[in-house]
């Protein structure tokens, strides 16, 4: 394995309106590895990943956060954009007026430089389309603009595939997608993965993690990561919930 | 004039702006036309200033229109490029029956259709600036489309003002005949090689709709920087007839523009985008009237303004429903996206609506760009003067996809162009 960690992230506090959310995370993300993070609703998890991303409403107070031994913390969103980071939102915004193919030949554009070729985009975007089962009349929609939970949720693995990042946050990308959709959707995930990517999967279902195998599972209970494994882990709480990683927690601690 | 020395700057205005020599136009034309004007003459000459007090004029200073116009020489005096027809459209392309001409020479040589139309809709009644058109336009199209006939490509008028200080008073006319299509881009430009100089323009469109006709107008105003510049539009759609207007107002020190329907007749629709984008110290006033005078008629409104600066912008919607008009429908909305502090967006709906059987809205929305939706575009890696560029050309698209598509990139270009430097 290289030991360069992919992402590695320390003790890292966030803030949401003057409200510690994240209490001190530490995670290192090595190429070709796929984690996840489960916890219930409330517990942090998309506070920890629109925080890494950069989001505006979230504060990172307190730790450390690289991408390939590059300092995220310094870089504002776009940057850390193209510097390899990607975050699938759990709630991705519309964008009234642009369209699909407009957006992503603006990402793309921001990534190859104002004068790069942009001649194989049509290409690979129908093909990326296709992959998804994604019908080729999104590319004239509006950016998420009246888009079904399921539609929004492929979209964001679309730009995904398109932008080829090299580290993926995949914040509730599971949710809103019925069985057939999972799938495909899961399929592009795993076109994702490889040797130099590593991914990031948060999620309070374990039913992703049927399609998408990660080698490691965390849980995070009230923003920390109270325990890891392997993915058996995901199946004991898909079975008995989280009640019993919080007794463990409290005893352990003694309280 | 009591002394030589007072002369004033402009042979057709004394130096309280009154009309006092209309010699280059009432020279011209027939003796019909020449009465028109010296009516529409004396009214702009005797009519007080529109009060300040009425929603029209509530943000826009009339005395300004007064001091421009008669301290800018006359155009006319000093030789103007006209009006032009600026359009691929082969001979072939060109129907029989039709008529694409300058309404000058339409005046005397299409009299028949002409003189029932021309001041129809905008005359001294309508406004004293209305008045001082219809006493001084020289600068004229006349369009008319025979019952039953189409063309297939828009037609491009385009009025160039040429000349540093000069006053231009355009004018067209658009008469389409039932079960016509017409399609038009009128086109108000500044010169480019002295973007700076001041003038005064003062426009007037008079578009007839008849039976079951559908027409596209899009109006680009693109005057330069320190145009004070009127401009009246007012349309009546007979039965059936439908009618989209596009409009897009980017230039201009002052900018006062009048749009109006008429719905009258039976089942008539129309649908308005409009789109203002200021900035700097530009002031863009507008103006949309929708008026139902028959029943089953419907008609939209979605006007958008973009601020940045210290750029101001007043709109005023007036939804009238006459008490005959039955079962009508009207709809108005105007959204203003303002880039930073200081810019200043006005908003007043009227509603005079004189029966019950209506379905009728009207909304309003100020705000700035919406930082979650620019993080998004961020997080794709796009940097954040670009994120802005999209989401502003985003809002603007609502209105663009209304405009020919032959013209729509350089209207984006022209919007780009007005953020850059944020
Ligand atoms: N933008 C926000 N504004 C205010 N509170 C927020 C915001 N985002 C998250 N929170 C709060 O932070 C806590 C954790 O939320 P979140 O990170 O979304 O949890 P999860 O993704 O695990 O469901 C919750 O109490 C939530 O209300
Ligand atoms: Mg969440």
């Amino acid at each position: 394995m290289n030991p360069k960690p992919l992402l590695d992230i320390e003790d890292i506090h966030v803030e949401v309106e003057g409200k510690e959310i994240v209490r001190g995370i530490t995670l290192k993300i090595f190429p070709g590895e796929t984690h996840a993070i489960m916890g219930r609703n409330g517990s942090g998890k998309s506070s920890l990943s629109n925080a890494l991303m950069g989001h505006p409403s979230y504060q990172i107070t307190h730790g450390k956060a690289s991408l390939n031994g590059q300092n995220l913390l310094d870089l504002s969103a776009d940057k850390r954009s193209r510097a390899g980071l990607f975050l699938a939102f759990q709630y991705p915004m519309a964008i009234p007026g642009v369209t699909v193919a407009n957006f992503l030949r603006a990402a793309i554009k921001a990534r190859r430089g104002p004068e790069a070729d942009m001649s194989d985009f049509r290409k690979l975007f129908k093909k990326e389309m296709d992959a998804l089962a994604i019908d080729h009349s999104f590319a004239t929609r509006y950016l998420n603009d009246g888009f079904s939970g399921g539609e929004k949720k492929r979209v964001e693995i679309l730009q995904m595939a398109m932008l080829q990042p090299t580290m993926a946050l995949l914040d509730e990308t599971d949710s809103g997608l019925d069985i057939d959709a999972l799938k495909t959707v899961s399929e592009g995930i795993n076109r994702f993965r490889s040797d130099d990517t590593g991914v990031l999967m948060v999620t309070h279902y374990q039913r992703l993690l049927n399609y998408v195998k990660p080698q490691h599972v965390h849980v995070m209970i009230n923003g920390r990561l109270v325990k890891s494994g392997g993915p058996e882990l995901a199946l004991k709480l898909e079975e008995r919930g989280y009640d019993w990683v919080e007794e463990e927690l409290s005893r352990s601690t003694g309280a | 004039m009591a002394k030589k020395d007072a002369k004033p700057m402009n042979d057709k205005f004394d130096n309280n702006g009154l009309i006092s020599d209309l010699s280059n136009v009432l020279k011209q034309g027939p003796e019909w036309l020449l009465e028109k004007r010296r009516v529409s003459r004396d009214s702009f000459n005797n009519s007080p200033l529109p009060p300040r007090g009425l929603h029209l004029w509530r943000y826009t200073d009339p005395q300004k229109f007064i001091n421009v116009s008669s301290t800018a020489t006359d155009s006319a005096t000093v030789g103007k490029q006209p009006s032009q027809i600026n359009s691929d459209l082969s001979e072939s392309d060109i129907p029989k029956g039709v008529i694409i001409s300058s309404l000058s020479d339409a005046v005397e040589n299409h009299r028949d259709i002409v003189e029932p139309h021309l001041y129809q809709l905008i005359n001294s009644d309508t406004g004293k600036f209305e008045a001082q058109n219809g006493a001084l336009w020289d600068n004229g199209l006349f369009i008319f489309v025979p019952s039953g006939v189409t063309i297939n490509k828009p037609l491009h008028f385009q009025h160039v003002s040429s000349n540093a200080g000069s006053n231009n008073y355009p004018r067209l006319l658009i008469v389409v005949g039932d079960n016509a299509e017409l399609s038009v881009i009128d086109e108000h430009l500044g010169a480019e090689n002295n973007s700076d100089a001041p003038y005064y323009s003062n426009g007037a469109v008079e578009i007839f709709g008849y039976e079951n006709s559908s027409v596209r107008y899009a109006n680009l105003q693109e005057h330069s920087a320190k145009v004070h510049t009127f401009f009246t539009h007012r349309a009546r759609l007979g039965r059936g007839a439908n009618m989209l207007t596009a409009t897009m107002s980017l230039g201009g020190l002052l900018s006062k523009q009048n749009y109006g329907v008429i719905l009258d007749g039976d089942g008539a629709e129309s649908n308005m985008y409009g789109l203002a984008f200021g900035s700097g110290h530009q002031h863009l006033d507008c103006h949309t009237l929708q008026h139902h005078r028959s029943s089953q008629t419907n008609s939209n409104i979605d006007f958008k303004v973009v601020l940045r600066d210290r750029a101001e912008s007043a709109y005023t919607g007036l939804i009238r429903i006459e008490k005959e008009a039955r079962n009508c429908e009207a709809y108005q909305i105007n959204r203003n996206l303002l880039l930073n502090k200081g810019a200043r967006a006005e908003t007043i709906p009227e509603l005079e609506i004189l029966n019950e059987d209506v379905r009728c809205s009207h909304g309003a929305t100020t705000g700035q760009i919406d930082p979650m939706e620019r993080f998004y575009l961020e997080a794709r890696g796009i940097d954040p003067s670009e994120a802005v560029r999209i989401i502003v050309a985003g809002f603007a698209e609502s209105t663009l996809r209304h405009i020919p598509a032959e013209f729509r990139q350089g209207l984006q270009d022209a919007v780009a162009q007005k953020l850059k430097a944020m």
